[in-house]
């Protein structure tokens, strides 16, 4: 069976990707200029999206693995390209370590000698162990990254099926490896922002909306490929009926999981814990807060719930850019009120300053999926499951 | 879902071909013949249990709970502990029904009847104890919000309400599903029985099941339909029954991992349950073709996944417990793993945690004598992890004049043992005038009931 894909990626892909990146890195650049402390906390949004596609894409390679699927395997490689940005993170996050002082409360000695709390937390809240942290995130991120991509990539050339043993062995080990690395990896990047608030459920927030994003961008881009008969013909309406609802259901999870920690924090009312939502409550913040839960659960929820929707690709196609500017907007909600509150505004900020950086996130994927997919097969060509997956119907 | 070792195959849920007819009369052995000798003697041991448990009850309501060990400081003792308990129990059952049908795991079907049984009995030993906890049974009444002449009405804002409604609910939905998903079943044995009245009843059970292609159709829309709506309810149950402890401002108890936590343990304690009861019934009734090993390894695949994510949350609670810089939120977790009840805290972390992880090795999860006696350990460990969070977290007081230790007195054992004994008695009624597998789901797994691809079989 011939399956080898020759239709090539345009190179207008990357073409346009690189002029997004320009434009974006310019306007990235004149945020800097014009509020050096504001476009930290923009690039710091950044960041975490990127972190988001680049280990929600990773997790969804490992899931196919680990529970044995094979709907997902003719889109496997998709995710594959788009965890490929994990080698770039080390070198994307020396804007943070330079803003470190602007962006975490906690790296300034004078304020943590006066405060008893902070005082209390330096064994895990100093600069050094936070690098080391840091360092240690990247090095296990890259090293399974490095293993599922180069048994996948191998089993094209002779499909030998101990590649995918191999994966599997790998996944299983991943999944907690996974879990815990996200989770401090949220914290130390998103949580101590506010160094005295804590949240026993925030790794699992941050892992929700991680793979929400990871489906979203799936969904995205092979409905993308599909319109312009990059695929097998094979794959149809069940395969994305199939998505979708991966991507309607994780996003419930995703409602849920902030519900408990809002229910749970306003019912209690102890203000060491309440401050965090009072920040993202005053001024217009308010209508930022009301609108979450609007453009990310309510309306996402109604509008993916009717079959017809799942597999109409067009409007799978509006819903899944939807849901990734709603991870967007849920870490702006996250990390800006640091910003606001510090700079005495009541409110949300959002302006040019801001545009730049989604600009980035877009061209640096265009251009890294382009060329990830010159050098390898758009679908794992010799995988034994393909077949199955090419063929699967509800 | 398994596949042969070149992933090219998937393997076939009931491995031997089987006639449909087999596969009835192998189901129905237990329904249609007459009890056995270790029939009567199980029950009449899990009769005992109940009996105890009973007399117990009664001395409860006749002389009230200062028959109990609970105390001003520890005011939640047994009662609490053992409800939390069971209804955790309950949630496989739905679990295995509800969210594994929409992610279309077909292994499901040898198990699902089983367990959806074991969710009703679960939650039925969950309720005695909640009834029993306020203190005066009779006014139990007045829970629902019902207009009465004493203008009585529910505080729709505490949790303890929210309880009553979500485990009614979750009851009655189970309940619904359960005999949704029988009918077919009722129909065989209809078909198939001789007796006159059991023709009767089992005619009106079946609700005029015809088998047609119009009877299939309407049904499996509304399996979909049940399936949909429990998948939310079964996370929603255990959500409120932790939000009974997480809305309180008391260290230990407030912790927003609260809700997802308490799921995922209530998941891995009803499997363990399951997975325990299960070892016997596939024995004992010859089924060990239907419910194969394969199904039980995936189960403990299952109880791996979901020990490991209890763990997740038991490190998170202890790391925030030190980040948080709170001393009380500090104090009460080394108290939890230090101080008096620090042997109750190290049996749940090793039996809910440590033992699960030996279900890495694949000759383990496939080794009858070993699994069992994990899952008795998990079962052991999940109703320690209740104990732990409840009275662990309420015997040291803030103020230290008021510290106390908690001693279950032999009336707190006499009703837990009546909880296992009206459990297993109600099973073992259930295996007897129930069939225990779903016969039509297990035939529509069987191998030459799906549609077959051309492809299948060949070489690639």
């Amino acid at each position: 069976m011939e399956l080898q894909n020759k239709k090539e990626i345009s190179g207008k892909v990357s073409k346009i990707g690189f002029i997004l990146l320009i434009i974006g890195a310019v306007l990235v650049g004149a945020s800097f200029m014009a509020n050096k402390e504001r476009a930290f906390f923009d690039y710091l949004i950044m960041y975490m999206f990127i972190i988001s596609i680049a280990l929600g894409s990773l997790g969804l390679v490992a899931l196919e693995y680990l529970v044995g699927a094979n709907w997902s395997t003719p889109f496997r490689r998709i995710s594959e390209f788009l965890s490929s940005i994990i080698p770039l993170l080390i070198l994307l996050v020396i804007p943070i370590i330079l803003g470190m002082h602007d962006l975490y409360h906690w790296t300034h000695k004078e304020a943590v000698e006066t405060d008893a709390i902070l005082k209390g937390k330096e064994p895990y809240l100093n600069t050094q162990f936070f690098y080391i942290r840091l360092g240690i995130y990247f090095v296990v991120w890259f090293l399974f990254f490095i293993g599922f991509i180069k048994n996948s990539t191998n089993q094209d050339k002779d499909g030998n099926v101990i590649y995918t043993k191999r994966n599997t062995t790998l996944s299983t080990i991943f999944a907690p490896v996974f879990m815990i690395t996200l989770t401090f990896c949220a914290i130390d990047l998103m949580m101590s922002l506010e160094p005295h608030w804590y949240s026993t459920i925030y790794g699992v927030y941050y892992f929700a909306g991680t793979i929400v994003a990871g489906f979203a961008s799936l969904t995205l881009i092979s409905v993308l490929l599909k319109q312009n008969g990059y695929l097998d013909p094979r794959i149809g309406n069940d395969h994305f009926y199939s998505m979708g609802t991966m991507m309607f259901g994780f996003n419930i999870f995703w409602a849920y999981i902030a519900f408990s920690q809002l229910v749970l924090q306003w019912y209690a009312d102890i203000p060491e814990e309440t401050f965090w939502y009072m920040m993202r409550w005053e001024g217009s913040w308010k209508y930022v807060s009301i609108g979450l839960l609007f453009f990310h659960f309510v309306l996402p929820f109604l509008i993916l719930l009717p079959r017809s929707v799942k597999t109409n690709l067009n409007r799978l196609k509006v819903m899944s850019i939807w849901l990734l500017v709603a991870h967007y907007l849920d870490l702006y909600w996250l990390i800006m009120p640091t910003y606001t509150h510090k700079a005495g505004l009541h409110g949300p900020v959002f302006g040019w300053n801001e545009l730049g950086f989604p600009l980035v996130i877009i061209g640096l994927f265009m251009i890294i999926f382009r060329r990830r997919s010159m050098k390898n097969n758009l679908m794992p060509v010799k995988d034994p499951k393909l077949e199955a997956g090419l063929n699967f119907h509800l | 879902m398994s596949y042969d070792a070149t992933y090219t195959k998937e393997l076939p849920l009931v491995p031997e071909r089987n006639s449909f007819k087999e596969i009835d009369d192998v189901i129905l052995k237990p329904v249609d013949s007459k009890p056995t000798k270790k029939w009567w003697i199980a029950i009449s041991i899990s009769g005992t249990a109940l009996a105890i448990g009973l007399f117990c009850w009664t001395m409860t309501v006749l002389y009230g709970i200062g028959l109990w060990g609970n105390n001003n400081t520890v005011a939640w003792g047994f009662d609490i502990v053992n409800f939390v308990f069971w209804i955790g129990i309950g949630h496989a059952g739905t679990l295995i029904s509800a969210i594994l049908f929409l992610f279309r795991q077909k292994w499901r079907t040898a198990i699902a009847r089983f367990a959806e049984a074991m969710t009703i009995f679960a939650v039925l030993c969950a309720t005695m104890f909640v009834a029993l906890h306020t203190g005066r049974p009779w006014l139990d009444g007045y829970l629902f919000p019902y207009p009465n002449q004493n203008a009585i009405w529910v505080n729709f804002l505490s949790p303890l309400n929210w309880d009553v409604f979500a485990v009614n609910t979750y009851f009655i939905i189970s309940f619904v599903f359960w005999t949704i998903g029988l009918i077919p079943d009722f129909a065989t044995m209809r078909d198939r029985t001789k007796s006159g009245i059991k023709k009767i009843v089992y005619s009106v059970l079946s609700l005029g099941w015809s088998n047609s292609n119009r009877n299939w159709q309407h049904y499996e829309r509304a399996y979909l339909i049940l399936a949909g709506i429990s998948t939310p309810l079964v996370l929603s149950v255990h959500t409120i029954v932790s939000f009974d402890f997480a809305v309180s401002i008391l260290p230990g108890w407030h912790t927003t991992i609260f809700p997802p936590y308490f799921v995922a343990g209530a998941i891995f304690s009803g499997f363990g349950m399951v997975l325990t009861v299960m070892i016997f019934v596939r024995k004992i009734f010859d089924m060990e073709h239907i419910i194969t090993l394969d199904h039980i390894e995936k189960m403990n695949k299952i109880l791996l996944a979901t020990g490991t994510m209890v763990g997740y949350a038991y490190g998170m609670e202890m790391f925030m417990a030190w980040y948080s810089g709170y001393i009380f939120e500090q104090f009460t977790f080394l108290n939890r793993a230090f101080g008096p009840y620090w042997w109750a805290y190290w049996i749940m972390v090793a039996c809910n945690v440590g033992f699960p992880q030996l279900f890495w090795f694949k000759k383990i999860r496939r080794s009858i004598p070993i699994m069992f006696i994990l899952v008795l350990l998990v079962n052991v460990g999940m109703w320690f992890e209740r104990f732990v969070i409840i009275v662990t977290s309420l015997h040291r007081d803030f103020l230290p004049s008021s510290w106390a230790m908690y001693y279950p007195t032999i009336y707190d054992f006499g009703i837990l043992l009546g909880s296992f004994g009206l459990f297993f008695t109600l099973i073992l009624l259930f295996v007897r005038v129930l069939p225990s597998v779903a016969i039509s789901e297990i035939k529509a797994v069987a191998p030459g009931a799906q549609p077959s691809h051309k492809h299948e079989g060949g070489s690639h």
